[in-house]
């Protein structure tokens, strides 16, 4: 039922790792015919319910009547009342159903990806696949159920509105997946078979246990919350003596229990693997979510610790990516790299959106930017005045300028470290309010994509900042020049990467090199004149 | 430095944070009639409803309402007002910008300052803006965006032909040295 759009035949769906060609301008492809029901089912089992209720009610009053006549009555017009509305009901979903799959079209051309949708509205949605900032694969329940998978498509619009594909059969999203990923890169396509792609090879990096994300759930702040709210409820009943007290309480436990239950169904089988199309994530329970962020996408990464984990040696790891914006559906669990990691984890994650560390020992360096304090491995912290106002954290807010990045650390409690590489600078800016001119002191911004991280440092000594601002913006501006090109698997690049050989996941920094060639730093532009046909793309956009 | 040329380059605030080797360039001193205009005539609305009181009390229809509140609320908003006027002069002569070679530099602020360097190659687009009262003065505001929420670089007062001119070599510098994100 997909064939045949337009009087053009679609491609055979059934060939498995045949690849995908691309496609012609008449060629458009729809999307399963399951999905409008999938997406809306909420809607349907709501108006079940409701009816349902009503009916069923109407019947069993009807049965405790007691009288055959009025039995046979009133049992006779609910049934036909319950054929009428579910007839009703099935023609009007249906139609809408229906309409909804038959407007919506898309197509997967070697440049763009086009989506067509709407019935009254119509929308006519193109994207340039070389502006891709992430995929991701997503499996509701409902979908897992069917065997479907939405695809979504982020371009940098601060992530207001992903190229959604909902749904596709699962082979099918992961094809197009590969395909759309594979034109992005530029990889060289086969010569004997034009057009055609396969699936980069995915190597697995770390998996995170479930005894581990369930302690990481235990041992959070929403613990902490509960705590207080159980002790709370300990002080009402004995202050008041009335333990109905407690039932105000339920409301508020019914949503503990839900945050528990949200926090380890969502990262459950949380899995890192590294492809050359860029870093995939997997995890979810019950929705499952494969995410791929292609190299050199990630704008900003921010890693956090919280007192509770302190002793525990764990910590987060949060991305900005210029599609995931400041999205906080799904609790902003997108811009998570990874949910719960000790320090060998997370320099392993970070060794893979971050290849080229510009320093020879990325490992102490980021070691001392998560635990501080002091100028330990080149950090400069804030100025002794800056006590007055950061009694405890003076010595922990600092900034590091390696080659590549700039490392910010701030917080004594809520320990932080921001990593920004110099090419993904937006902009910079100082501030100074009066009580910092008093101390000399002054707040150092760096602007990155929306997300979960703001880089900031805090309070350096004006001198500092000073130079910090001059040298910044120079060393942004450099690595602008040298930046590494948008399609990252081009054929007059280095030869496409081979996977590393598997079971070696090595939780160092190196780790990623072999297999991101482009990621290393390229020489000046001068000597790199293949870097303008990118540049002028950009120009045409 | 191409507009080098104008007359307003010295008798810049100087404050301990800016970039030491650059010279700002100021906007417009029209600025300083448009902020008066836009202050006075909101501080001129609220000092009337605070003055409402005074007046029903003057007037004797709310006798029992106490004098010292009624003189103090409209009191204190002239005194914010007059405040506002002194600083208003102080607070426009603090924006300046300049255009380096890869970036545009945009400094405001005396109390909380504020600099910001925006690169030529991150700027995705740029708002020329101009409302009636800057019409008026022959006036326009410029916004630079880049891909960052926290890019918030706002230029008030530039002389319209100095607003066209900084846009088009903005765009012309952008297109020239644009970057991916």
């Amino acid at each position: 039922m997909d064939e045949a759009v337009n009087g053009k035949s679609v491609q055979d769906q059934s060939g498995n790792g045949v690849g995908l060609r691309p496609d012609d301008e008449l060629t458009w492809h729809r999307v399963h015919p399951v999905s409008p029901l999938v997406r809306g089912w909420v809607a349907v089992a709501a108006v079940i319910f409701i009816f349902g209720r009503n009916s069923l009610e109407n019947v069993f009053s009807g049965h405790w009547d007691g009288n055959p006549g009025s039995l046979a009555q009133t049992a006779g017009a609910p049934v036909l009342v319950i054929a009428a509305v579910v007839a009703a009901a099935v023609v009007v979903f249906g139609s809408a159903f229906f309409l909804s799959w038959r407007f919506t079209r898309y197509q997967v051309t070697d440049e763009h990806v086009h989506i067509n949708s709407g019935v009254v509205f119509r929308q006519q949605r193109r994207a340039r696949i070389d502006r891709v900032q992430a995929i991701d694969v997503v499996q509701p329940l409902l979908a897992r159920v069917f065997g479907l998978a939405e695809l979504k498509f982020e371009v940098a619009d601060g992530g207001k509105s992903a190229m959604k594909l909902s749904f596709l059969k699962l082979p099918e999203a992961q094809r197009l997946r590969a395909a759309i990923l594979a034109r992005a890169s530029g990889v060289a396509g086969d010569p004997e078979s034009p057009g055609e792609v396969h699936e980069a090879p995915e190597t697995h990096v770390l998996a995170l246990k479930p005894g581990r994300i369930i302690a990481a759930a235990i041992f959070s702040s929403t613990t902490i919350f509960a705590l207080c709210v159980v002790a709370a409820a300990v002080v009402a009943v004995v202050w008041s003596g009335e333990p109905a007290i407690l039932v105000a309480g339920v409301p508020i436990f019914i949503g503990i229990g839900a945050s528990y239950w949200k926090s380890i169904t969502g990262d459950f089988n949380f899995r890192v693997a590294l492809s050359p199309d860029g870093v995939r994530l997997h995890y979810g329970m019950l929705e499952t979510r494969a995410q791929t962020i292609p190299p050199g996408r990630v704008q900003a990464v921010g890693i956090s610790q919280g007192p509770v984990w302190r002793p525990l040696g764990w910590y987060r790891v949060h991305i900005n990516v210029a599609g995931y914006g400041a999205d906080s559906s799904n609790g902003g669990s997108r811009s998570v790299l990874l949910p719960v990691g000790t320090l060998d984890e997370v320099m392993a994650v970070l060794g893979l959106v971050f290849p080229d560390p510009g320093v020879d020992n990325p490992f102490a360096v980021f070691a001392a930017g998560l635990q501080g304090p002091g100028s330990a491995e080149g950090f400069v912290h804030s100025p002794r005045s800056a006590r007055w106002i950061d009694p405890l954290a003076w010595r922990h807010n600092a900034f590091r300028a390696t080659e590549t990045a700039l490392l910010c650390r701030h917080g004594v409690i809520f320990r932080n470290l921001q990593v920004v590489p110099h090419e993904h600078t937006q902009s910079l800016g100082l501030r100074q309010g009066p009580l910092m001119a008093a101390l000399g002191l002054v707040d150092f911004e760096l602007h990155s994509t929306a997300g979960p991280v703001r880089p900031l440092v805090h309070h350096l000594s004006v001198e500092n900042g000073q130079r910090l601002f001059a040298e910044q913006a120079a060393r942004a501006a450099t690595a602008r020049r040298i930046h590494r090109r948008e399609k990252w698997l081009a054929p007059d690049d280095d030869p496409a990467p081979v996977a590393e050989p598997a079971g070696s996941p090595d939780p160092m920094l190196e780790h990623a090199e072999p297999a991101h060639p482009v990621a290393e730093r390229a020489e000046p532009p001068q000597e790199h004149p293949h870097d303008l046909p990118p540049q002028e793309q950009n120009r045409g956009d | 430095m191409t507009a080098a040329g104008r007359k307003n380059l010295p008798k810049q605030l100087s404050s301990a944070i800016d970039p030491g080797d650059v010279v700002f360039l100021r906007v417009s001193d029209k600025l300083i009639t448009a902020r008066f205009i836009s202050s006075g005539v909101g501080a001129l609305i609220f000092l009337a409803l605070t003055a409402v009181p005074l007046v029903l009390k003057l007037t004797g229809v709310w006798a029992g309402y106490p004098a010292w509140l009624a003189w103090a609320a409209p009191a204190v908003v002239v005194i914010v007002m007059i405040w506002e006027m002194i600083l208003i002069p102080r607070q426009v002569r603090a924006i300046g910008y300049a255009e380096r070679d890869d970036d545009l530099l945009i400094r405001s602020g005396i109390l909380f300052h504020r600099v910001m360097v925006v690169p030529y190659g991150r700027m995705q687009y740029v708002d020329v803006t101009m409302g009636p009262l800057e019409r008026m003065l022959g006036l326009s505001t410029i916004h630079l965006h880049t891909a960052s929420p926290g890019t918030n670089a706002l230029l008030n007062g530039l002389p319209a032909p100095e607003a066209a001119r900084l846009r088009e070599q903005l765009s012309a510098r952008g297109e020239a040295k644009l970057a991916g994100l």
